[in-house]
């Protein structure tokens, strides 16, 4: 079976070099292209021979004509940045509050058993959850959203960053202490930009879990963002407002994973 | 027992070292002088890491007491610096960061930080090589910059922990000559462990042998074989004199140390 998997992978590698070297490169991307097309396609069709009632599933064209009507009105941009703007402030601080605090509690056993019954207490609550109480703190205004974005990505933020301070090799800080590092230096010089890549994959997770955040706030309460566009043209059954509002969120995660995925590459030229 | 006049630069008084019920060290008593090229030679798990990790300051003795520079050790001891086997550089660092490291914790200033580290890796022959991080470079490279690292923040005493097993032959040839010249030139007192003969006498001032386990010394040769070394050395008659007995001594532990596993 092994052997025969090795031929094939053979095969197919020595078929592959026979073909011009760009076609090679553009092969994949071109497939994932056509079956993109195709889908819009048979989307667009079977909207408009009456398959699918349009209430339920828009046709594209009327979520491309939604988004120019509302990109002229100016709104659309509102909502992005706004629910952007809201993911990268809660983001930050719960990031600058779990690097630290999580190196420290990577570091030391002390530190670790006095924060582990509030984490524990901390990591099973869905940030859903914490919206009722927000709500009573900070009303509904941005705070309130930032709060919500910083509590579902503080507490696993932490564990993601106690976790990667483990993953540093113990030579290396046996190697850092024998040219004189004391236990702050071992954990600013050697902890973490040691700890840092896994940390950042983490965070890149986090991500993602903030953007959840943002979108169950905003679909609870808020005046802009791209979870109020969703609610609001539920409101109004303008389905393709609610369906435009979900592209939208789509691609506007994986811009902000591009722009995380680009500081990423600056910030460790090691590993390049 | 302790001389208050000329302290030894290292002193291990009657150590032992017990891992549970495992006995790795077994009343090792043993003072390398200062100045002193002292490489170890003996069977694996002889106890050889566990004497230099004690001596260094990153385990403490069961039983004994060491000294280094006279003073007894309580902690990791910077004036000790160990040159690893398997380099522990700081991947995220450039090659003159890494070097620079010990002068960084000593709150050292940039400029002089440059100055001091550009010195060592003119020393090991780095030229170039200032702002390569660790992984461009090859073992033999990774291991000057080690050695480089540990000469910037001149410690007292210099503990080396098999530094060129995972060498190449020829690459290892090099080091080991560079680190001759190094010693010539600065005289620093060394603890070197190998369990090749041939580096042993190829850079010692004196050889241990170390016995099986539990680690003892069992031989303490001086090699006096003449200054300045190279590999040619290793023709002479003196040398091969040498390698005899010392291979003795060594085969006798290490039948004793497979009968032991046996």
């Amino acid at each position: 079976m092994k052997a025969g998997a090795i031929t094939a992978k053979y095969e197919a590698s020595s078929v592959a070099a026979e073909r011009p070297h760009h076609w090679r490169r553009l092969r994949n991307p071109l497939i994932s292209l056509i079956s993109f097309g195709t889908l819009l396609l048979i989307w667009e069709g079977a909207t408009s021979l009456g398959l699918i009632e349009p209430l339920f599933l828009p046709a594209p064209s009327q979520i491309a004509q939604r988004a120019i009507l509302m990109a002229e009105q100016g709104t659309l941009l509102g909502h992005i940045a706004a629910s952007t703007w809201r993911v990268t402030v809660g983001f930050l601080i719960a990031s600058l509050v779990a690097i630290p605090l999580g190196i420290i509690l990577g570091f030391s056993r002390t530190s670790r058993a006095i924060f582990d019954p509030i984490l524990s207490f901390l990591r099973p609550l869905p940030s859903m959850s914490w919206i009722p109480l927000s709500l009573l703190w900070f009303g509904i205004g941005e705070s309130q959203k930032y709060s919500i974005v910083f509590m579902g990505a503080f507490a696993p933020s932490l564990l993601y960053v106690i976790e990667a301070t483990k993953s540093v090799d113990p030579l290396l800080v046996k190697a850092a202490q024998n040219l004189g590092a004391r236990p702050r230096d071992v954990m600013i010089e050697v902890i973490l930009p040691g700890s840092l890549p896994q940390i950042l994959s983490g965070l890149k997770v986090m991500l993602g879990i903030a953007w959840t955040c943002v979108i169950s706030a905003e679909l609870v309460a808020a005046r802009e963002g791209l979870g109020f566009m969703i609610m609001n043209g539920k409101e109004y059954f303008q389905t393709d407002t609610v369906v435009l509002g979900m592209v939208l969120i789509s691609i506007t995660v994986m811009a902000t994973d591009l722009v995380f995925r680009f500081f990423e590459r600056r910030i460790l030229p090691w590993k390049a | 027992m302790e001389s208050l006049t000329s302290a030894p630069a290292i002193e291990l008084s009657h150590v032992s070292k017990h891992y549970g019920s495992m006995q790795a060290l077994k009343d090792v008593s043993l003072a390398v002088q200062e100045g002193e090229f002292v490489v170890i030679v003996g069977a694996s798990g002889c106890g050889k890491s566990t004497m230099l990790n004690m001596i260094a300051g990153f385990d403490r003795p069961t039983n004994g007491r060491i000294h280094v520079q006279g003073r007894e050790n309580t902690g990791v001891n910077p004036e000790c610096g160990m040159v690893f086997q398997q380099y522990a550089l700081f991947p995220w660092m450039t090659v003159e960061d890494n070097i620079a490291f010990g002068l960084k914790m000593k709150r050292m200033s940039k400029a002089e930080r440059r100055s001091r580290a550009q010195e060592y890796i003119d020393m090991v022959g780095l030229r170039g090589f200032e702002k390569s991080y660790p992984k461009a470079l090859s073992g033999g490279m990774r291991q000057r910059v080690a050695i480089a690292r540990v000469l910037a923040n001149n410690p007292k005493v210099m503990l080396f922990d098999e530094p060129f097993a995972a060498l190449d032959a020829m690459t290892r040839q090099v080091l080991q000559e560079q680190l001759v010249r190094i010693y010539e030139q600065q005289r620093k007192t060394i603890l070197f462990i190998t369990h090749s003969i041939d580096e042993a006498l190829l850079l010692s001032s004196r050889i241990i042998v170390m016995s099986a386990r539990p680690g003892q010394v069992v031989q303490d040769i001086n090699n006096d074989l003449p200054h300045p070394r190279n590999a040619d050395v290793q023709l002479s008659e003196r040398y091969l004199e040498l390698k005899r007995h010392i291979w003795h001594a060594v085969q006798a532990e290490v039948v004793r140390s497979i009968e032991a596993a046996a």
